[in-house]
C-alpha cells in the first residue's frame, strides 16, 4: 500500500528535478540580484538593499506608469474578452444553426493562431493615422472625423493596444467558455423553461453558476497574460508616444538592453509578486461555490 | 644512391614541413562579432582576398543592433570575447562601456595609427594608448539639415542664420502648402539628433562644459542653451513643421519624402543627396543643399569623430592575425576598394583617399574651418549615447504635452547618475553633487 503510494512519485521525481534546477532556482537568484547593483559596466555585484525598488517606487520616475499602464491593460482585456467571449460562445451555442456555428468558430478563433507579431504589424498598417486603411475608410465614408491617431495619440494608444490584443485574443476565449457551455445538461434548461423562468433568469441561475469553472480558468489565464504583456506593446507602439504605453515587460526588457539587470530583476521581482497575489485572490474569488438544489 | 635517397628523403620532409606550417596557418579562423549595419559586403569582400592571401578566415557574426550591446558585454564579462570585436568609439565610452584597457589591445605601434585622422583616432584612445580602428564616414555621416533648393528657389529663401530666421522659413514653406521639415518619431532615435548633435553651440556658450559634466561638476538640468534647444523644438512641432504625422512617420520613408517635393527639409546625413538620387535618379543630388542645425542660434559645424570601431580582444589567441587583417584592411588599395564599394560611404580618415563627396558638400565641409567645428555631445559627454532611445521616449512625450523641456534635461542627468554609479564612476561614487551650469 505505502509503495503505491510512493510509485507515483517516482515519475515526477526526475521532472520535478529539472523544475526545481532550471526553474525555481534561478528565479530564487533572480530574487536575490534584486537587491544589488549588478550591470553590465561592472565585474563586482554589490549588495545595496532596496535601492532598485526605491527607485522604482520614487514618485516621477516611469516605472509607476508602467505599473498603473500594465493593471489597466490588465483589466480591460480580461473584461472585454470575457464579455465579448461568453457572448459569442452563447451565440454559437444556442443561436446558429450547426453547420455555420463550426464555420463560425474557425473564424473567430483564426486570430488567436497568428503569431503577435503579424497581428501587430498588420494593425501596425492599419492603424496608421495617413494611410492607414481604418483612417482611410472612415475618410471615404465621410466620417473623417472619427479618423484618429491611433497608436500615437497618448490619449488612445493604450485604448487602441488594448483593442487589438482584445481581437486577438478573444477567440481563444470563446472556445474555452463554449466547452464549458456545452457540459451544462438541458434538463436544467428544460426544467427552468417548465417553471416558467425567462432567458434572463435561465442564464443568471444555470448558465452563470454551471460555466463559473472555465469563468475562473479565462480570467486566471487572462489576467496573468495581461500582467506579463510584452510583445504586442512592444511591436505596436515600443512602448510610446513617450511612456504612454509601457508596461511592466517593456520596462523590464529595456532595462536588462541598458545593462541594468540588478534593476532589471527587481522590476521582475515586483511582477512576480503581482502574479501570485492577484493570481491567488481571483482564484478564491471565483472559487465555484456547490450549487443549491 | 645512399646519399639520393637521403636528399629526397629531406627534400620530402621540408615539403612536409611547409605544407605543415601553411596547413596549420590556414586553420586559423578570426571570429568578428560586429551590430548590424558596422560590417558591409565590401569589407566581406575584403575578408575573402584577405583569406586568399594569407589562409586566415575571416568569421563574420552580425548581431541585431538591439541584442548586439548584450551579446558583446557577455562575451567580454565571461572571458569569452571573440577574436575582433566592433565597438561604439568614443572616449567617453570606451573605457566604461567596453573596458578597453581590460578587453582590448594596445595597437598604438600599428603603421596605421599614425596615419589616421588624429581627430578620430583620439575617440579611440584611452591614457594615451589606441585601442581601436575607425574605418568609417565621418565628415558624410555628419548630420546637417538637407533643403531642397527648387523649393527654397520658388519662394526666395535662403539658408538661414538664426533660429529665427529658420522659424521664418517655415512658416513661409507652411503657409504655401509645403510641409517644412520631415522628421521621422516613430523610430524613436531620430528625432534625438536635434538635441546632442548642437553639442558645439553648448560648448560655445558655456566653454568647458563637457569636461564639468564628464567631471560630475556641472548637469543638463539648468543650462540655458540646452533649455533653449528643446524648447525651439517643441515649438517646431507645435506649429506643424514637421507635419500632421511626425509621430507615426518612418525614417525608412526619408529618400521617398524628399524625392516627391512636397517636404522642403530634413536632418540627414552630409551625403542624403546622393541616397536620394541612388533611390530615385531623377531627382539629382545638386537639387539639395545643406546648412548646420540651426537651433539656438547655432552657425557651427557638428562633427562626431567617434564611429564603429575594430577592436581586438586582449584574450585573444590570435592576436597577431587580427593585426594582419586590421593591417590588410588599412592598404590604400583596400581602403579605396572599401570607399568605392560602399553606397554609405563619401570619404574615410585616412589621407590619400579619392572621396564621393560632391564638390558643394566638401566645399561645405571646408566651409567650416577648425574654430567653426565642435563635437557633438553623445561622443563629447559620458553616459549620453547609451541613453538615447530614453531620451527620444521623454522627446516625444514633451512633444506630445506630456513632459516639460525642463523635465527632459533633469530626467537625463537622473539617468546619467544611475549608469556612472552603475559604471563605479569616481566622479559619482566619489565627489560631491555637481551643481547646475548656468
Amino acid at each position: 500500500m505505502k509503495l503505491r503510494k510512493q510509485y507515483p512519485f517516482y515519475f515526477v521525481l526526475f521532472a520535478l528535478v529539472l523544475y526545481v534546477v532550471f526553474l525555481v532556482l534561478p528565479n530564487l537568484s533572480g530574487l536575490a540580484y534584486a537587491f544589488t547593483d549588478w550591470s553590465s559596466y561592472s565585474t563586482d555585484v554589490n549588495f545595496i538593499g532596496l535601492a532598485n525598488f526605491q527607485t522604482i517606487f520614487t514618485p516621477g520616475e516611469q516605472y509607476l506608469s508602467f505599473i498603473t499602464n500594465t493593471l489597466i491593460f490588465t483589466v480591460w482585456t480580461t473584461l472585454l474578452k470575457l464579455i465579448l467571449g461568453l457572448a459569442l460562445a452563447l451565440l454559437l451555442n444556442e443561436g446558429v444553426k450547426r453547420f455555420a456555428a463550426h464555420v463560425y468558430r474557425t473564424l473567430i478563433y483564426l486570430p488567436a493562431v497568428l503569431p503577435t507579431l503579424v497581428v501587430a504589424l498588420i494593425f501596425k498598417s492599419i492603424l496608421n493615422p495617413a494611410t492607414g486603411l481604418l483612417n482611410t475608410s472612415l475618410r471615404s465614408l465621410g466620417a473623417g472625423a472619427l479618423a484618429k491617431p491611433w497608436l500615437v495619440d497618448p490619449r488612445i494608444a493604450l485604448s487602441s493596444v488594448i483593442g487589438v490584443d482584445t481581437w486577438k485574443g478573444v477567440g481563444y476565449i470563446m472556445v474555452i467558455l463554449l466547452a464549458g457551455l456545452q457540459t451544462i445538461p438541458r434538463d436544467y434548461y428544460e426544467a427552468a423553461e417548465v417553471d416558467g423562468a425567462n432567458t434572463w433568469s435561465r442564464f443568471r441561475h444555470i448558465t452563470l453558476p454551471m460555466i463559473m469553472p472555465a469563468v475562473m480558468i479565462v480570467t486566471v489565464l487572462n489576467i496573468l497574460y495581461g500582467l506579463r504583456v510584452f510583445d504586442i506593446v512592444y511591436a505596436l507602439t515600443n512602448g510610446g508616444p513617450g511612456y504612454a504605453t509601457d508596461v511592466l515587460m517593456t520596462g523590464i526588457f529595456r532595462a536588462f538592453s541598458q545593462g541594468q539587470y540588478g534593476l532589471g530583476t527587481a522590476i521582475t521581482s515586483i511582477l512576480f509578486v503581482f502574479l501570485i497575489v492577484v493570481g491567488y485572490f481571483v482564484i478564491r474569488l471565483l472559487q465555484p461555490r456547490p450549487i443549491q438544489e | 644512391m645512399k646519399k639520393q635517397v637521403l636528399i629526397a628523403f629531406l627534400v620530402m620532409m621540408m615539403a612536409a614541413l611547409g605544407s605543415v606550417a601553411i596547413h596549420a596557418q590556414s586553420n586559423v579562423t578570426l571570429t568578428y562579432i560586429a551590430s548590424q549595419g558596422w560590417i558591409f559586403q565590401s569589407e566581406q569582400d575584403l575578408g575573402q582576398k584577405f583569406e586568399q592571401q594569407t589562409g586566415i578566415h575571416i568569421d563574420y557574426q552580425i548581431i541585431p543592433s538591439d541584442q548586439y550591446f548584450n551579446v558583446l558585454q557577455t562575451k567580454l564579462n565571461s572571458g569569452e570575447g571573440p577574436d575582433i570585436f566592433g565597438g561604439q568609439s568614443g572616449v567617453s565610452d570606451l573605457a566604461v562601456t567596453y573596458n578597453v584597457e581590460k578587453n582590448a589591445v594596445d595597437l598604438s605601434d600599428q603603421p596605421w595609427a599614425k596615419q589616421e585622422d588624429p581627430l578620430v583616432l583620439g575617440q579611440s584612445t584611452v591614457n594615451g594608448k589606441v585601442y581601436g580602428l575607425t574605418l568609417w564616414d565621418i565628415y558624410g555621416t555628419t548630420w546637417v539639415v538637407n533643403y531642397n533648393k527648387t523649393i527654397f528657389a520658388k519662394y526666395g529663401l535662403s539658408e538661414p542664420k538664426t533660429y529665427a530666421d529658420f522659424k521664418a522659413l517655415c512658416q513661409k514653406l507652411l503657409d504655401n502648402g509645403i510641409q517644412p521639415l520631415y522628421e521621422p518619431i516613430s523610430d524613436g532615435w531620430h528625432h534625438v539628433l536635434w538635441f546632442p548633435e548642437n553639442g558645439p553651440r553648448y560648448e560655445q556658450a558655456n566653454p568647458g562644459l563637457a569636461d564639468a559634466l564628464n567631471a560630475n561638476k556641472a548637469m543638463f538640468a539648468g543650462n540655458q542653451t540646452m533649455l533653449t534647444d528643446l524648447q525651439q523644438l517643441k515649438e517646431m512641432y507645435d506649429s506643424g513643421f514637421m507635419g500632421q504625422n511626425a509621430l507615426s512617420d518612418a525614417y525608412a520613408d526619408r529618400t521617398k519624402t524628399l524625392a516627391s517635393g512636397n517636404v522642403a527639409m530634413i536632418l540627414a546625413n552630409l551625403t542624403f543627396p546622393q541616397q536620394v538620387e541612388a533611390d530615385y535618379p531623377d531627382v539629382k543630388a545638386d537639387t539639395f543643399g545643406e546648412f548646420v542645425i540651426p537651433l539656438a542660434d547655432n552657425q557651427l559645424l557638428n562633427i562626431n569623430p567617434a564611429g564603429p570601431t575594430k577592436f581586438i580582444y586582449s584574450g585573444s589567441p590570435n592576436i597577431d592575425a587580427a593585426k594582419q587583417y586590421l593591417g590588410f584592411l588599412t592598404q590604400p588599395e583596400n581602403m579605396q576598394y572599401l570607399l568605392d564599394n560602399t553606397p554609405e560611404f563619401s570619404s574615410l580618415p585616412f589621407p590619400g583617399l579619392k572621396s564621393k563627396l560632391l564638390p558643394s558638400e566638401q566645399a561645405f565641409l571646408d566651409a567650416h574651418t577648425a574654430a567653426d567645428r565642435g563635437i557633438v555631445y553623445q561622443t563629447a559627454v559620458t553616459y549620453v549615447n547609451p541613453q538615447w532611445i530614453d531620451i527620444g521616449k521623454d522627446l516625444t512625450a514633451m512633444f506630445t504635452g506630456a513632459m516639460q523641456p525642463a523635465d527632459v534635461l533633469a530626467n537625463i542627468d537622473k539617468r546619467r547618475a544611475q549608469l556612472a554609479t552603475a559604471a563605479k564612476d569616481p566622479a559619482w561614487t566619489g565627489e560631491a553633487a555637481a551643481t547646475p551650469s548656468s
